[in-house]
């Protein structure tokens, strides 16, 4: 199969064109163990060490993608294209602008037009058609995958899924073809469906904050006795939240499904983001809320204030934390999860 | 090396970098503005907008709202240093130290209800603002529109990356137009103002004016000694900041360019011709507490001779165009920002720069606050390096947060970047 890797941040390349192009659609997440050196070449070290990350995993793998599409989410996304289009080796790289408005008519036209741009580049490229009905298949497709996550994650709260079990199954359903992805979700659903009740002891929380693209990160939670049952991630429920509308053009139902997902704080107007996470408290009957925001990450880091003052004025708990991007099991920021639940951070 | 060789530095003297002596007009625009933007925010029939750089100014003129720009105001508590002591309040508050500087000094100035010398500003009517140039401008002002319970308006401006054609940028152009007539319908809903078209196209006009007597001032810094330092065109580029719709800024640059026109006429320059020896290119936004930098390097006889960023301010208008092809221009403009243009293209503006003004160095600020700009930088230097042969000083600093200032290391890469000059000009 051929394969168009995707450099986003949140969730904004629309895959479904991708597969219906033929294509296994592949994120690429970076390679926490590998050292950024390769990008540092080209990237200051003060910038995201994700996307730096991202642009190393580039640099040594091109070879064996088809093509890349940089996705508009935050600053490094579009000033990082002209870098990736100048050292990484590959055939194809599109630019796609993703609107940072929501909602309005004048950023849906747009964003179908871009879509059609893509789609004409990649039916030049690759000498393919991407019909109406190939993107329909493609987009059912890509609602079963989201189906089948939905299941898995509502087992979060009531059977024992450590943390990185739930990331690894929303890595494969960014990462594998899609057909692939439903095999392996289908038998992890019956794994997770058999295992032992949620455990004593751990406590449930809601997860949010910057992208996590390793799942170390979610060890440390682990670590720290703690089990995000909810979350508003983009390698979680940002992904899976809601599936995408059968309409009669698929590009709208594309549109629309963008506008609907769980909000990234890269996107104007920015409040539905913490009306989310307040319905997944309620949702959930949880009580908490854990930020978590890589270094430099500069749009989340920008919303955490105000979240964490809605969070409270609601009457939950919510605590923030800066993690370094590193495979490291973080021991302060253990320390510092533990003392918050020690002193009733979170419902058991 | 001795003082009389090139690259050695004068300790014992400071070179004077001479303004030009129409710029103490500012010290009545600009008091005679904040006044204004003090009253304009007490008056409750006035309808006032915060904006940031990369948005189009001359529409608050248009529709006769008075702007008020909270980057200006960071500027001027970083001039007046008190920008750390107000960052480091936002951080208090639970604001990163990741995040921007002039955020946060703004953060500060308004929670603290500092005075307008001190860079406050007023509540406004609404806020309004773009990401042509960082996402941080939309972030920054969906915060504070909170804060103060006013609306906001996003300008959500597509980028232009390396490659893109010109069906591209059409399409661009559209989704920019089409935001144009949404803003027009929510500015009429927020503040009951009609637009109407003969004051846009007479605010434009008065604009456009501006900018071409702004070009034909960076025309004359192409001339040896320039007659035009940093120094100068750092403050005065605050008419087409805020006031690029009026008379104002137009008489304060006609007297500059009569400045201008004298020194060249007496073969006069900013430094004397023998004290200028570099002649440097500074990108970026200057460290606002640091003005002294610039005449530190003036002791060395380098002097700032371009900057993109007080370039870019000034874009030229079309003039004379139906009201339809007038916005799909100003659309072209705001996605075409020489602060954010893609690599290929900053690298051409560059090079074209450097020999057009006959560059011997360049300083790339490379600023902890913007982070955008700094992206590309390490290829714009190495591009510049292999084109043009001569050094780049990639300088990690930031715009508004002293504690990024770090005297010794500066002055030590500040006389490294000079001796490369100096080697680079005995070649």
């Amino acid at each position: 199969m051929k394969v168009l890797a995707y450099f986003d941040s949140s969730h904004d390349f629309p895959e479904e064109i991708a597969m219906a192009a033929g294509f296994v659609p592949v994120k690429i997440l970076g390679d926490v163990k590998v050292d950024n050196a390769p990008a540092d070449q080209y990237l200051q070290n003060f910038l995201c060490p994700a996307a730096r990350s991202m642009l190393t995993d580039a640099l040594a793998h091109s070879g064996n993608w088809d093509g890349i599409v940089i996705a508009h989410g935050c600053d490094i996304t579009h000033r990082g294209f002209d870098i990736w289009k100048k050292h990484v080796k590959i055939p194809f790289i599109h630019w796609l602008n993703v609107p940072m408005v929501y909602g309005t008519a004048s950023a849906a036209a747009f964003f179908k037009k871009e879509m059609e741009v893509l789609i004409k580049a990649l039916e030049r490229q690759f000498k393919v058609s991407i019909s109406n009905d190939k993107l329909k298949a493609a987009i059912k497709e890509s609602n079963d995958v989201k189906a089948r996550l939905q299941q898995l994650s509502a087992l979060r709260a009531t059977k024992d899924v450590p943390n990185r079990d739930y990331f690894d199954a929303c890595v494969k359903a960014v990462t594998l073809a899609k057909a692939d992805v439903v095999k392996a979700l289908d038998a992890t659903l019956k794994d997770w469906s058999a295992r032992p009740a949620f455990p004593a002891g751990k406590k449930r929380v809601v997860l949010t904050g910057s992208d996590i693209t390793y799942p170390e990160f979610m060890d440390t939670l682990d670590a720290a006795n703690i089990r995000a049952v909810r979350d508003d991630l983009s390698i979680g429920e940002r992904y899976y939240a809601t599936l995408i509308p059968e309409k009669n053009d698929p590009l709208d139902a594309l549109v629309a499904y963008k506008f609907a997902m769980p909000r990234p704080s890269t996107k104007n107007p920015p409040d539905s983001r913490t009306e989310y996470l307040i319905n997944a408290l309620k949702d959930g009957g949880l009580d908490t809320v854990i930020s978590q925001n890589v270094k430099f990450c500069e749009p989340y880091l920008f919303d955490t204030v105000h979240i964490e003052k809605t969070i409270k004025a609601k009457g939950y708990k919510y605590i923030h934390i800066e993690r370094e991007f590193s495979p490291v099991k973080d021991a302060q920021a253990i320390n510092r999860l533990e003392a918050f639940l020690e002193i009733g951070g979170a419902k058991a | 090396m001795t003082e009389s060789e090139p690259g050695a530095a004068k300790t014992s003297t400071v070179t004077r970098v001479d303004r030009l002596p129409s710029t103490k007009m500012l010290n009545k625009i600009i008091p005679n503005y904040l006044l204004k933007s003090k009253l304009m925010s007490m008056l409750p029939w006035k309808k006032t907008a915060w904006v940031t750089a990369g948005f189009p100014v001359e529409v608050c003129y248009m529709f006769d709202i008075f702007p008020m720009h909270p980057e200006n105001a960071a500027c001027v508590s970083g001039t007046q240093k008190v920008s750390q002591e107000l960052i480091e309040y936002a951080e208090s508050l639970g604001f990163s130290r990741d995040l921007c500087s002039y955020f946060k000094t703004n953060i500060g100035a308004v929670e603290k209800k500092v005075g307008l010398t001190k860079g406050g500003i007023g509540k406004p009517t609404f806020c309004a603002s773009t990401n042509t140039i960082c996402d941080t401008h939309v972030k920054w002002f969906q915060i504070q529109a909170r804060k103060f319970g006013v609306p906001y308006f996003c300008f959500d401006i597509p980028s232009a990356v390396s490659g893109t054609d010109d069906p591209r940028m059409d399409e661009y152009i559209d989704y920019v137009v089409a935001q144009y007539k949404d803003f027009v319908d929510f500015v009429g809903n927020v503040t009951g103002k009609k637009f109407s078209e003969q004051k846009f196209f007479s605010v434009l006009q008065k604009s456009d004016r501006l900018c071409e007597l702004w070009h034909e001032i960076y025309e004359y810094r192409k001339l040896i000694p320039t007659p035009v330092a940093f120094q100068d065109t750092l403050a005065a580029i605050f008419p087409m900041v805020i006031l690029p719709g009026l008379d104002t800024g137009i008489k304060f640059y006609e007297a500059l360019l009569k400045d201008i026109k004298d020194r060249v006429a007496h073969g006069v320059g900013a430094l004397t011709k023998d004290q200028e020896k570099y002649r440097v290119l500074f990108e970026g936004i200057p460290m606002w507490y640091k003005i002294k930098f610039f005449h530190e390097l003036a002791n060395y006889g380098a002097i700032i001779t371009y900057e993109p960023y007080t370039y870019s301010f000034g874009p030229r208008k079309q003039l004379g165009l139906s009201y339809e092809k007038t916005l799909r221009e100003l659309a072209r403009m705001m996605i075409n920002v020489p602060y954010s243009y893609s690599l290929e293209k900053r690298i051409v503006y560059f090079e074209k720069i450097i020999d057009e003004y006959k560059l011997d160095g360049i300083i790339l600020h490379s600023n902890l606050s913007c982070r955008p700009s700094c992206t590309g930088m390490i290829d714009l230097k190495n591009a510049i390096q292999n084109d043009k042969g001569i050094p780049v000083w990639l300088m990690d600093c930031d715009m508004d947060d002293p504690r990024a200032y770090a005297e010794e290391p500066m002055k030590n890469r500040m006389e490294s970047f000079v001796e490369l000059m100096a080697q680079n000009k005995k070649k």
